[in-house]
């Protein structure tokens, strides 16, 4: 996604890392020290060290790995929001493959970052993450639309659902549509009439209705299995 | 000259079994009529006791010493005298019931000398021996009790005449005796026969239907003979020569062939001597004893022939149960109980011969009445059980019907599993073929460039950085093409787009996305997509590479029969034939190779004012699969 600058904050951003990949953390380590405006507030290398990391004050962005050597990196996303809940998460990926971002966001996460992003590209991927924008790919747009598309015409748990989660604005939509359609923030924020960091911050609320509505439908089908009292 | 049976009181309501009278025979020339009164003291004092019910015996002698056998107009009187002086005991309207009275001529019953009764005027009719004798005692116009009863009999002298006995009583006592009588050998018979003419005619309607099922014919024969051949039993016609003693009389002889036809049927057996006599022998009797040729006296030339008739009738009933129960044995149930039937049949015959040749009480039953009833309850017997069987084998159809679904239905299920497991492992084998054609092709190759320049030491870290990064963008793009891009072909543009633009920008080239909607490509697999993000890759790295532009412009169109997704640059253009040609080009053939493989057909136009490259895609595809 085409960055944005905002303005830098007067507060570095604390960066706290849950990865195992050695490489990329040693990476973005340097890059983060070589920043002046961010601070690498904690970093772990396992699942349990992720989750006893959360025991500690919050971070401003917290990067996890999904494929930790002692769990799922998942477990540490639904953690981190309840225990960080002014934390943005983020997600490192190989591929940005709609599986694991999906899932991600689904658990509470509010971007990604490809690991072989360049140190500039990871800067300005967390900065915008701190400052209330995610990132987005044509495929993952196309999937939030599906997800949505299947949830708010009379599904079945429509009435469950509606209570929690309110559906895509017309906006919301047309960002998406655009970006289906292979345009970058910029282009879409020309083509709406918006600046480009709203773009981005269009992508975040998407991104929190998916996770409410993924966790309503939990809830519905979790009621409807008799796994959930009233 | 008083012969009571019993010589107590009796209740009122009782009545009294009369069972000795006396009686004597008198000669007449021809029947006359009978007075209206007639006192017995008027007739000769001869008279013979006898115990009833009797036969009595013929004459031995004429009185007349002429030869009157020769002479028809001699006739006999009998007279039976009842004395009943204890009657007086009883009240109410009396009546006098007897099971029948066996006489060719005239009956006339006298009630204390007056005439009660007149029966067979014109001499006998066919019913007359199963109707019993009911005659209601007009007790108003004499007053005096009832003291004697006399019977006067006339018949030809040859004859011999029979009497039941005779109940006398309240007539609401005797009638429950009389009608039982009379409903028991009379009107049961009848209705089972009338009730086996309407099953008869209902199979006839089935044989119109199913001419090929002669059983049903032989079936509505068996119900006619039998009707008419007992029709004897309930007609109270005359006994005269006529069509009707000549269908009733040979009737028996047909049901027996009839019976005959059946039983060879069943059993399967043509018996063709037996069928021979009989068919000619019956057919004879018929023909000779037709009115218009009565070569034979048509029965009821009575005494002598009857007797005669239910003799060959018994004799050849028996034959015909006979053989067919032994043909049939065997062979055929159905057959073995038919024959058992006619056997049965036959056995019912026989009281009425002995009753008609007085070697039974003339109380006895005619049970020949009842054969029809047999004849009907055993082939209503066959017909039911047929009926079972049909439903039975209905039903046993239809399970094996259902079976044979079922079965084939599983095998279908088999097949189908069978097929799809083919068809899933076709798909695997596509797939790996695919990847390891594209692994081979692209990844594979530039990673083992990479390593030789890294051992060879010749190259600088960022040029084995840079194949390092083209190798994973080639495994992005393979990924993406496993992504569910649903037909969407813009979306996967953007996927490629989304991919390159980290390149880009750092290549000072802008991109202008120009794209329109498109339809929806229905064709467009994991294995298409990857052609064509690997052509539009290739495109877009030639031009990054080799032209210098400043812009690259991709838009997109919907032309006939088809999408095209154009890609123009605006750098120095390049000449096509020559990088076709050359080696170095593989470029160019694997774009061409990639677009032949979905179908589609790529073009380059070039000039000093840049470049245009198009790949046109089918909007419907013609062969189902493709192949790297």
């Amino acid at each position: 996604m085409h960055h944005e600058h905002s303005a830098p904050a007067p507060q570095p951003i604390h960066v706290a890392i849950v990865e195992d990949d050695l490489g990329f953390s040693d990476a973005l380590v340097r890059v983060l020290q070589a920043t002046p405006d961010m601070h690498l507030a904690a970093k772990a290398g396992t699942q349990a060290e992720g989750l006893h990391l959360l025991q500690g004050p919050p971070a401003d962005v917290l990067l996890v790995d999904l494929g930790l050597p002692d769990g799922s990196g998942i477990a540490v996303i639904q953690a981190a929001v309840v225990l960080w809940p002014s934390c943005s998460i983020m997600v490192s990926t190989n591929f940005g493959d709609e599986t694991h971002v999906m899932r991600s966001i689904e658990a509470g996460a509010a971007g990604y970052l490809l690991k072989d992003s360049s140190p500039a590209k990871m800067i300005e991927e967390i900065r915008s993450l701190a400052s209330g924008g995610s990132p987005i790919s044509p495929i993952i747009a196309r999937q939030v639309l599906t997800r949505f598309r299947q949830t708010t015409p009379s599904s079945v748990g429509q009435a469950a659902v509606d209570a929690i989660a309110s559906p895509l604005s017309t906006r919301e939509k047309e960002v998406l549509e655009f970006i289906v359609k292979g345009f970058t923030a910029q282009e879409i924020a020309k083509l709406m009439q918006l600046s480009p960091f709203t773009v981005r911050t269009f992508v975040r609320r998407i991104y929190s209705k998916l996770k409410v509505t993924s966790k309503a439908e939990a809830i519905y089908e979790a009621r409807t299995l008799g796994l959930l009292g009233e | 000259m008083l012969f009571l049976q019993d010589g107590h009181g009796y209740p009122a309501t009782a009545s009294v079994h009369l069972t000795r009278a006396e009686w004597q025979i008198s000669e007449a020339h021809g029947f006359s009529a009978p007075p209206r009164t007639l006192d017995s003291k008027t007739l000769p004092d001869a008279w013979q006791p006898v115990v009833l019910p009797q036969a009595l015996p013929v004459a031995a002698h004429p009185t007349d010493g002429t030869a009157l056998s020769t002479t028809s107009n001699i006739t006999s009187t009998t007279w039976i005298k009842l004395s009943a002086n204890d009657l007086s005991g009883l009240s109410g309207e009396l009546a006098l019931y007897g099971v029948r009275i066996k006489t060719d001529g005239t009956i006339a019953v006298y009630a204390n000398g007056r005439l009660v009764h007149r029966a067979q005027e014109q001499g006998p009719s066919w019913n007359s021996l199963f109707t019993p004798l009911w005659i209601v005692l007009d007790k108003q116009a004499d007053t005096a009790p009832l003291s004697e009863i006399l019977i006067r009999l006339e018949h030809t002298p040859q004859s011999r005449i029979a009497l039941s006995s005779v109940w006398v009583g309240p007539s609401d006592a005797l009638r429950g005796r009389y009608y039982m009588r009379q409903w028991l050998q009379r009107d049961l018979p009848a209705m089972l026969s009338a009730a086996f003419l309407a099953v008869g005619v209902f199979a006839l309607f089935v044989w119109l239907k199913r001419r090929h099922e002669t059983r049903y014919l032989l079936f509505f024969n068996l119900a006619a003979v039998s009707f008419v051949g007992h029709m004897h039993y309930y007609v109270s016609r005359p006994m005269t020569q006529d069509w009707f003693a000549w269908l009733t009389s040979n009737a028996l002889f047909w049901l027996l062939l009839v019976v005959h036809f059946f039983l060879c049927q069943l059993h399967g057996r043509p018996l063709t001597w037996l069928t021979r006599v009989l068919v000619g022998g019956i057919v004879l009797i018929s023909v000779l004893t037709l009115p218009g040729i009565a070569v034979l006296p048509v029965f009821p030339s009575t005494s002598l022939l009857v007797p005669l008739v239910y003799g060959i009738a018994v004799l050849v009933g028996t034959t015909v149960a006979l053989t067919g129960g032994v043909s049939a044995w065997h062979r055929s149930e159905d057959g073995r109980l038919v024959a058992l039937g006619i056997g049965g049949g036959v056995m019912l015959g026989i009281p009425d011969w002995l009753l008609h040749n007085n070697f039974l009480s003339p109380e006895g039953w005619f049970l020949g009445a009842y054969t029809n009833a047999v004849t009907f309850g055993l082939f209503g017997v066959l017909m039911y059980r047929r009926y079972l069987s049909a439903i039975g084998e209905v039903e046993q159809l239809n399970a094996n019907l259902a079976q044979r679904l079922q079965a084939r239905e599983a095998e279908l299920e088999i097949s189908h599993q069978r097929l799809r497991k083919v068809e899933f492992q076709q798909t695997i084998s596509d797939e790996r073929q695919r990847l390891m054609q594209d692994m081979h092709d692209g990844l594979g190759s530039s990673l083992i460039s990479a390593i030789r320049m890294a051992d060879n030491g010749g190259m600088s870290d960022a040029k084995i950085s840079q194949i390092l990064k083209d190798c994973l963008d080639d495994l992005k793009l393979t990924i993406d093409s496993m992504e569910p891009v649903e037909a969407d072909l813009l979306l996967l543009l953007a996927t490629l787009r989304f991919r390159l633009e980290p390149r880009l920008e750092g290549s000072g080239t802008t991109l202008r996305w120009e794209v329109q909607e498109l339809p929806t490509l229905v064709w467009l697999d994991p294995s298409s997509a990857l052609n064509i993000l690997r052509i539009i890759q290739e495109s877009i790295a030639n031009i990054l590479r080799h032209t210098r532009a400043t812009e690259i412009r991709v838009s997109t169109a919907l032309v006939a029969k088809g999408v095209r997704v154009n890609i123009a640059d605006n750098g120095q253009g390049f000449d096509i034939e020559k990088a076709l040609r050359k080696t170095s080009g593989r470029g160019l053939q694997n774009q061409l190779r990639r677009a032949q493989a979905v179908e589609g057909t790529v073009h380059w136009q070039s000039g000093p004012a840049g470049t245009l490259f198009t790949l046109w895609l089918p909007l419907v595809r013609t062969m189902l699969r493709s192949s790297v």
